[in-house]
């Protein structure tokens, strides 16, 4: 077992004028072995603070001072390899924390860092692997995985390390339910045998039972306190009913008979995939299934057999850019889609290409700037700003546009609670006056059902309307 | 064979044949590649395109050399023709038969190549099938936010100039998380010793070549 404990921790973000506070003068110790969630707004700087434990700055950015102690020793004082087997860490966006091209390769490779001979290897890969559940996925591409397979190979790679404290930045943000719940009750197994657990995460959904000590950050301060229930109880009440769409309706996008693989998985084969216009549709599936693949298909990034048909024009026969600016995607990753340097240059360029300028008046956007709290940011570099304030610039630069379908790819993940509210009342709001249709994944269940007209559920390679959630 | 070995192999017969003017040896060691890469049972498309890379390059340096050399330079023409065969098909034999994750890793540990090089070229090779898909993704998104992008835009090198940093930072930080850092020592998982045998073959080719340019059969 490895203790933790800050004193008078300060981390400071460098910019060309002045240093900006992310967190000021925190002292904690941590409880070990011990469950911790760590919440916060977004861009309140959780995922700042995990890399900071983690012993990342401030070689990859921010400047730290005060000290963290590990095992009464300031981390500063240890070697990369003498770090990694006290602490490891889970990384917010599954596709970027590895080097290699399998698992078992990154799994090796970690390894082969910390020094161990190829039979201690072999023994804990296959224990690591095994305990994460992901024993058939040693050999796969790393790159084929879904989002929540990634974070399950992330993990065993902490667990092959034996990493005493496992900090995890909302790992769970592209993860499905059920993938979910599994983890987190590998967590708190993991507590059982030891392990001290940080965790940040905005879903609260599934946290309650396994009594978590709870940490805020309020004010740039992280601080210690209690669990309510009242706090737990918005996200434990996921139960929504949905009708199913009328004979009659009016399609927007078809696809009659459409095969969509990747590698040589085969993921979808439907027979009647239909997407109702001017309505807005949730579309959930478990992890893997193939649901942002569907996504690329329908924009033309993916390959698939079959045939699409938007309008009843066969999307093939429709020029890309012309398409482009008909079905529109907000991507999984926000920095995807800006062009330009600060918020507000990105701002003026939608509204060039806007559909409906009229909406959005100077006046209009102020107050959709203040509504979503980045009314002071007007002259901020995008690339700054945290990955919650990244997710709603984007989606709201993409409302701008107005295309008359709008894909939305797991946009709510990294924001908090306020912010998925106020941004889905937007989208709500804006894509009804602009007559857009609307077809959105997400994990993230929590206070959305009821924006929705219809819900699609994609598993076992179809997809179908149903009712419940 | 030990990829180390594989590739000193090839250095030192194109070093060698870069000083040399017998047609013959540059020949006999097309065709000997081409013998080893048959046992190697390498697919016919891959045969085809090391057969075909060549073709421009040697007519090129054979035509300037046939037509506007000086002195004994219709052989000349031709030495630069083969030897141009002989280059791609000695590297043929490394490349086509041997993995770029064998090749580094074994340069790694035999030739103690340092860690931070053959990690950052072996995550620079896994990164390769990713741009082609990246900056098609780039010009859709743009295409959706009504701009487009040519290739001759400054925009697009901007994206992928950004693309490519975050990607070495994220890397750079994986990699550090998982406990790898510069110049520290590391064991192998798969050790890539070099047997005698190994040592034995290289020098018989080396050998057989100097005997060869020694006493050779034709010019």
């Amino acid at each position: 077992m490895t203790s933790l404990a800050l004193s008078n921790l300060t981390i400071e973000y460098p910019t060309e004028h002045q240093n900006i506070s992310v967190i000021t003068d925190t002292s904690l110790t941590f409880v070990e072995p011990s469950f911790n969630l760590l919440i916060g707004p977004s861009g309140s700087g959780k995922s700042t603070f995990l890399k900071a434990l983690a012993g990342l700055y401030p070689e990859y950015g921010s400047n730290v001072t005060g000290t963290i102690l590990l095992d009464d020793q300031p981390i500063t004082t240890y070697s990369i390899q003498q770090r990694t087997k006290k602490i490891g860490m889970l990384f917010q966006n599954p596709s970027e924390q590895f080097a290699m091209t399998t698992p078992l390769h990154e799994i090796i490779f970690t390894l082969e860092n910390l020094s161990l001979t190829a039979s201690e290897i072999d023994e804990r890969a296959q224990y690591a692997l095994a305990f994460v559940g992901i024993s058939h996925l040693a050999h796969r591409q790393l790159k084929t995985l879904s989002g929540g397979e990634a974070q399950k190979v992330a993990l065993a790679v902490v667990l092959a390390m034996q990493s005493d404290i496992i900090l995890l930045d909302e790992p769970f943000a592209s993860v499905d339910p059920l993938a979910r719940l599994d983890l987190l009750t590998k967590l708190k197994e993991l507590v059982k045998r030891g392990h001290t657990i940080i965790i940040s995460d905005h879903d609260l959904a599934g946290y309650q039972n396994l009594a978590p000590n709870l940490f805020a950050i309020e004010a740039h301060q992280v601080k210690k306190i209690t669990p309510a229930p009242a706090l737990f109880k918005p996200f434990n009440t996921l139960q929504a009913n949905f009708t199913l769409p009328p004979a009659n309706a009016e399609i927007v996008l078809n696809a009659p008979s459409l095969q969509i693989t990747t590698g040589q998985t085969k993921l979808l084969a439907t027979e009647n995939f239909n997407l109702l216009k001017n309505k807005m549709t949730l579309l959930t599936g478990p992890n893997g299934v193939g649901k942002s693949t569907l996504f690329g298909a329908l924009t033309k990034l993916h390959p698939y057999t079959g045939s699409i048909f938007y309008l009843d024009q066969n999307i093939k026969k429709i020029k890309t850019p012309q398409y482009a600016r008909q079905v529109a995607l907000i991507f999984q990753q926000a920095e995807m889609q800006f062009l330009k340097m600060t918020l507000k240059e990105e701002l003026e360029l939608s509204l060039k290409y806007a559909n409906y300028p009229e909406l959005w008046s100077e006046t209009k956007l102020t107050e959709v700037l203040a509504f979503l709290n980045m009314a002071e940011m007007q002259d901020h570099i995008i690339y700054q700003l945290s990955g919650g304030q990244k997710k709603k610039l984007q989606i709201l630069i993409m409302l701008i546009i107005g295309t008359p379908v709008l894909l939305l790819d797991e946009p709510l993940a990294g924001l908090d609670l306020a912010s998925v509210d106020r941004i889905m009342s937007l989208i709500k709001q804006m894509t009804r006056k602009q007559n857009q249709t609307v077809l959105m994944i997400s994990h993230q269940l929590t206070g959305i059902p009821d924006y929705f007209d219809y819900h699609l559920v994609f598993n076992h390679q179809s997809i179908t309307y149903e009712e419940v959630l | 064979m030990n990829a180390s070995v594989k590739l000193g192999i090839v250095l030192l017969l194109s070093l060698e044949i870069s000083f040399t003017k017998s047609i013959s040896l540059n020949c006999l060691l097309v065709i000997s590649s081409l013998i080893y890469l048959l046992g190697k049972k390498i697919n016919l498309k891959n045969f085809i395109y090391t057969a075909c890379i060549p073709l421009l390059p040697a007519f090129g340096s054979w035509s300037s050399i046939y037509f506007y050399g000086t002195g004994d330079n219709h052989h000349m023409a031709w030495v630069m023709f083969s030897r141009i065969f002989a280059y791609v098909w000695l590297g043929a034999t490394l490349t086509l038969t041997t993995h770029i994750d064998e090749i580094l890793k074994a340069l790694e540990q035999n030739v103690k190549l340092p860690n931070t090089f053959v990690y950052g070229m072996l995550a620079a090779f896994n990164f390769i099938p990713k741009i082609g898909q990246e900056i098609k993704t780039i010009k859709i998104a743009a295409q959706m936010r009504g701009v487009t992008l040519h290739f001759w835009s400054p925009q697009i090198f901007f994206k992928a100039i950004l693309t490519s940093l975050r990607w070495s930072n994220n890397l750079a930080q994986a990699m550090t998380s998982h406990g790898f850092s510069e110049g520290a020592p590391r064991t192998y998982y798969q050790v890539m010793p070099i047997p005698t045998w190994n040592m034995g073959v290289a020098l018989c080719i080396i050998l057989i070549v100097q005997l060869y340019l020694m006493y050779p059969l034709w010019p």
